[in-house]
Parts: C-alpha cells; structure tokens; sequence
C-alpha cells in the first residue's frame, strides 16, 4: 500500500540528518548539517542566501544525492530508503513548475494519477479546494498569477496527505490571505506529521517548534 | 515502503497519458519531426529521383530518412521537461524508471505516427517494389524498438548536459549503427527475396540487450 | 623509474626482436611486420574500453570520482590507440589491398569504436559538475558497451571479410605461425599492456592534482 494513503496521526516519525552535506566544486551546496527531528512538529531551517536551504530540503526529499553523510528518516520505526522519500513527503519550492499546457486541476490530477491514488480527479480538486483556487481549477498553470501558481504548490505538497511537510519559503508572492493558508497549513501539519519550513521569514519561523540556523562555516544547531 | 508494482504501472501509464496529451495540445514535437521528415524525403527524392529497381538504395535511403527525423525529434520527450523546469514536479511523482518507461512508450508511439506517414509516402515517392508486407513490418518493427529504447536513454542523458539536445544526434549514431546495418540487410533481403532471419535476429537481440541495460541504468537517471 | 627504464627496454627490445630476429609470414611479406603495433593497439584499444567500462559500473555503485578518474584516462587513452589501430591497419591495407579504406568489417568495426569513443568525451565535456558528469557519461558507457559487441563480432561475422584472422596462437594448434613470430609479438603485446597502464596513472594522477587544487582554491576563497 502507499504510505501516503494511510492515515498519517499517531504514526512515529523522525528525521535525522549526519553530516548532511552537498558539495560540488563551484556550485551553491550545503555545508555538513547533523540534527535530529521528531514528529509531530514544525522545524524552521533558516540561514542566509546560499546556506543551503533549498539543498537540505531537496535532499531531505531525494531529489538530491548528497555528497557526504546521509539523511534518515523513519516511519513508524522503519526507515525510508532516499528514493521512496516522494512517497511520504509534500514538497513545494519556487523552483516546482506546473505543465502549462495543462490545468491547473489536469496537473494536479495527473500527480494524483502517476502517485497511484485512488480517484485522481477527486484528490485534485480537494487539494485545490483546499488551497482556495477551485474558481481556477480549469485554468491554464500559464494564465496563473504568481500567488496563485504558489497556491497551487502547495496544493501539489498536500495532494496525497504526506505525514511529511517540506516547504521553501511558502509565503513568497502570496497576500495576506494567501499566507493566512500557510499558516494554517503548517498548524494542521505540525500536530499530525512532521514540517520543515526553509525561510527567512521571521512570521513563518514563528510557526515553528524547532529552529535550525545554517551557517556556511559548517554545523546547524537547533536553537 | 518499497514502491510496488501496481504503483509503478499506474505511474507509466500516466506518464504515457500525460505525454500523450501534452503532444495532442501542442502538436509542437510532431509536426516537426513529421516536417522534418517530408523535407528529408523530398530532398532525397529530389537528389536521386524514382529507384524502382535499386532496392539497396532504397532500404538505406529509408533508413537514413527514419534515423534524421527520429533524431531531430526523440530528445524531446526529456528536453521539453528540462526546460519547462518540470522535472522536479515529475520526478516527485513517479520513480526514475516509470519516467523513463513512460517516455520509452510515448517515442514508440511518436516512431509509429511518423513511420505511418514516412513510410507510404516514401514507398509512393521513390517508386519502390511492393515489400513482402510481413517481413518489411518485422524488420521496420524491431529496428524502431531499439531506435526508441536508445534514444530514450541517450535523450533522458543529454537533457541534463549544456547543450541539451545538441549533442543528441552525435551521441545517439555510434549506438545506432547496428541498428543501421542490420535494418537497411534486412529490408534489402525482404526485396530481394532472401531470407531476412539474421538481420531479424541481429536487431531483436540488440533491441532485448539495449532494453534490459537501460532498465537497470534508468534508476541512475536522475540525481540532483 | 626502474619500472619506466625496463619498460622502455623492453619495447625496445620487442620492436628490434620482430624487425631483425622474426622472420615474414609468406604472403605477406615485410607487410607483417605491422603486426608487432597493430594488434597490440586494436587490443589495447579493447581493453581500455573494457577498462573504462568496469570503471564506469563501479562508479555507479561506489560513487567514488577515482572511478570516474578512471574511466575517463581509460577513454582518452583507448582514442588513442584506437586511431593507432585504425593508421597502421589503413596504411597495411594500402599496401595489401591497394587502398587505405575499404569499409571493411573490421575497419568498420575499429571506426565504430572510435565514434563511440569521440561521444563520450563529447558528453563528457557538456556537463556541468564532477557528479553529474560522472554519472552521466557512466550510464553512456554502460550503453556503449552493450553496442560494442554486436559492432566488433557481430557486424563482422554476418558480412564477409578479407580481413587474416586473428594470429593470435591458438591454445596448442600448430597453425604454421613460426615460432620467433610468436614471441616477438606476446613481447610487444606485454609492452603496449604495461605502456598503457603506466600511462593511464600518468593521467589519473594529472586529473587528482588538478581536482585538489581546484578544491583548495575554493577553500582558500
């Protein structure tokens, strides 16, 4: 069965990071990060540009090889392996871009299809119902306005109910009530699974339980 | 949580879908590869004029004006991910291997349109014996199979380099050359009325050794 | 230095052995002498494709760059014996056949490698990355060398060849192939093994130098 469509409160989760790091002659990466994080909660990852915020998140996702130590991340005691990660996490940064030949409910519903899910089409429009954008479910990702096509992110993080959370500066280009949702969001996320949120925001770090400070001299240290 | 099997078929499946409908909406992949292919055939046609008679011409001449437009076209597939900035979202939703077998079905599927319109008009053009239908469909059949399954891997690699589909044509031909041969043999000895069993041969154990090493190379596609 | 001395000897050695000491081969005359290079070329040519190829795999489960170190020293290296291969083997045909390029299966075979060859330092140099490159011309490598085969045995067999067969002694067959013959080229074949592995260090310690001071640079910036 797919860990996503199970229900994910009460179930034990942990992510821990060893020496985490990425680097690549001349390339932006990650200096060797260690911490450990339990659900339920919310964890901020702050640091300046080019700390390597995105880079934690996108390894922690297994978008990412790392260069040097490894992530772990367990469910209920089992460990899942880097490359299911995409199963049990939601994640949205600026860089995820839509298929702008399609819709902003066809692309939602094609990540609903490709994940397994049962009812693609019903899974899409909950998520985007969910992120306020039904009215512009059968728009184009294209003909999407900047907040929206953030609004739509993170209706693809949520899409399949992951007990992990994995947000890049959520709040950027959304209005008040846009970042009204994240807050919500990450206060739903934070008492049922795990969230990392990477900002520099100090209102989204607020939402967070537990804050990692990346330093490009090297170790993160919960603060 | 090890992805099972049912998942990673509904994940190809949708990749096909998806791929299949963007090209629908866009038909921007199709028309210039069928372009692309009528140019070359006219050309060819244009320089060399009707071969009724010359069937070694006209099995290398065919193959050659398959193996251009597949070229110019089959990197698509990964390119268009690559610069449309998608491959995080896909990546996301499907493991490497369903991508690539996804893309590996859709560029089947591309061959089969653009050999439907090349091959008739190419027979019509050039003036052609009629083929021995079975034979010619086998040869033309397997010679695809192992065209698709080198240019997915080769496209889903040169995606990710500098030039992105630059390179694509360069790389692809040295692993197509095989291909080449034992395609122009066997369409030649289905017009001449030899038996085509070797070249048969030749192409199904190229098109099952490339397939089976890009099935255990797809997992490394993607890494960063 | 001993090793590089001995070595040095030893193809000389070689060399003087299969012009002085070994006799011709009948139809062919002084032409057979272009044994002594070509085949141990056309064999290292092989074997450094071979080489790269392992490396290439290990590379892929160990992710460790040496590997990939490896694997490109292999690929240069194998290019150039390649077109040694392919030279000496044209220039032979020139005098035996008439032309210097025939098509041939064989000297299509040897020229197909060498496309391949050209593609993979050709990806190789479009990527941005150690990693990435590594991996990258890995997954090419793996795929050529499934095509390898079918190029250098297959192709062969299915179109005829005016090319000798392999005078590579047969295990115990008295083919006729006189014995200094023998000797002189397994010398030379001993030598162009032990020249190229002498080279490939050459060129991996080249590459570790230039990567640890590309990476102090940064350190220091």
């Amino acid at each position: 069965m797919n860990a996503a469509a199970a229900p994910v409160a009460d179930v034990a989760l942990s992510l821990e990071a060893r020496g985490l790091a990425h680097l690549y002659t001349g390339r932006r990466g990650l200096q060797p990060v260690s911490f450990t994080v339990a659900s339920p909660g919310a964890v901020a990852v702050t640091g300046a540009n080019g700390s390597g915020k995105s880079t934690l998140l996108r390894l922690v996702a297994g978008l990412l090889r790392p260069t040097a130590g490894a992530s772990v991340l367990t469910l209920g005691g089992v460990a899942v392996a880097p490359a299911a990660r995409r199963e049990v996490v939601g994640f949205a940064s600026p860089e995820l871009q839509f298929y702008d030949e399609f819709s902003a409910l066809e692309n939602l519903a094609f990540a609903a299809e490709a994940r397994g899910l049962a009812d693609p089409h019903g899974r899409a429009r909950a998520a985007l119902e969910r992120v306020g954008l039904e009215s512009r479910a059968g728009d184009r990702a294209t003909a999407l306005s900047s907040g929206m096509k953030q609004r739509l992110r993170l209706a693809f993080a949520l899409l399949h109910r992951p007990p992990v959370l994995l947000l890049d500066e959520p709040g950027s280009h959304l209005d008040d009530e846009g970042r009204a949702l994240v807050d919500r969001v990450v206060d739903q996320q934070r008492r049922c699974g795990l969230v990392v949120i990477a900002t520099n925001e100090e209102r989204e770090w607020r939402l967070a339980t537990e804050r990692i400070e990346l330093r490009g001299s090297g170790l993160g240290h919960p603060a | 949580m090890p992805p099972n099997g049912s998942s990673s078929a509904a994940a190809v499946w949708a990749i096909l879908r998806k791929e299949c409908r963007s090209e629908w909406r866009t038909r921007y992949g199709l028309n210039a590869a069928l372009l692309f292919a009528v140019a070359t055939l006219t050309g060819v046609s244009f320089a060399v004029g009707r071969l009724p008679d010359r069937t070694d011409l006209l099995s290398a001449l065919l193959w050659v004006v398959l193996l251009f437009a597949s070229l110019a076209s089959l990197a698509h597939a990964f390119v268009k991910e690559v610069e449309g900035h998608t491959m995080t979202l896909l990546r996301l939703v499907a493991s490497p291997t369903a991508i690539a077998l996804g893309k590996l079905l859709f560029n089947l599927i591309f061959l089969g349109v653009l050999e439907l319109v090349t091959v008739p008009l190419f027979l019509i053009l050039m003036g052609g014996p009629p083929p021995r239908w079975g034979a010619f469909l086998l040869v033309l059949g397997l010679g695809s199979l192992a065209l698709a399954a080198t240019t997915t891997l080769v496209g889903a690699v040169v995606s990710q380099t500098r030039g992105r589909g630059a390179l694509f044509a360069a790389v692809s031909l040295p692993l197509l050359m095989v291909v080449l041969a034992a395609g122009v043999s066997g369409l030649r000895a289905q017009w001449d009325g030899n038996p085509i069993g070797a070249d048969v041969r030749l192409l199904a154990a190229y098109a099952a050794a490339v397939l089976g090493a890009s099935v255990l190379l797809y997992d490394h596609l993607w890494e960063d | 230095m001993i090793l590089r001395v001995l070595l040095f000897v030893w193809i000389a050695a070689a060399l003087v052995a299969g012009f002085l000491w070994a006799p011709t081969v009948e139809d062919l005359g002084e032409t057979t002498r272009v044994l002594y290079f070509h085949i141990p070329s056309a064999w290292i040519a092989v074997l450094a494709l071979a080489w790269s190829m392992l490396h290439s795999l290990l590379y892929l489960r160990t992710r460790r760059l040496e590997h990939d170190d490896q694997a490109a020293a292999a690929a240069e290296l194998g290019i150039l014996f390649c077109v040694g291969a392919t030279v000496s083997g044209s220039l032979w045909a020139r005098a035996q056949w008439g032309s210097y390029w025939n098509w041939d299966p064989r000297e299509t075979s040897i020229f197909f490698v060498l496309l391949i060859y050209g593609a993979y330092l050709a990806l190789r140099s479009a990527v941005e990355g150690d990693e990435r490159r590594a991996r990258l011309a890995a997954i090419y490598s793996a795929i050529a060398f499934v095509a390898v085969p079918f190029l250098m045995f297959v192709v062969p067999r299915i179109y005829a060849t005016l090319h000798p067969s392999p005078i590579l002694p047969q295990a115990g067959e008295k083919t006729g192939m006189d014995p200094r013959i023998r000797w002189s080229f397994l010398a030379m074949l001993v030598g162009f093994t032990g020249l190229f592995f002498w080279m490939m260090s050459l060129r991996v310690r080249v590459t570790r130098a230039e990567r640890r001071r590309l990476e102090t640079r940064e350190a220091g910036a």
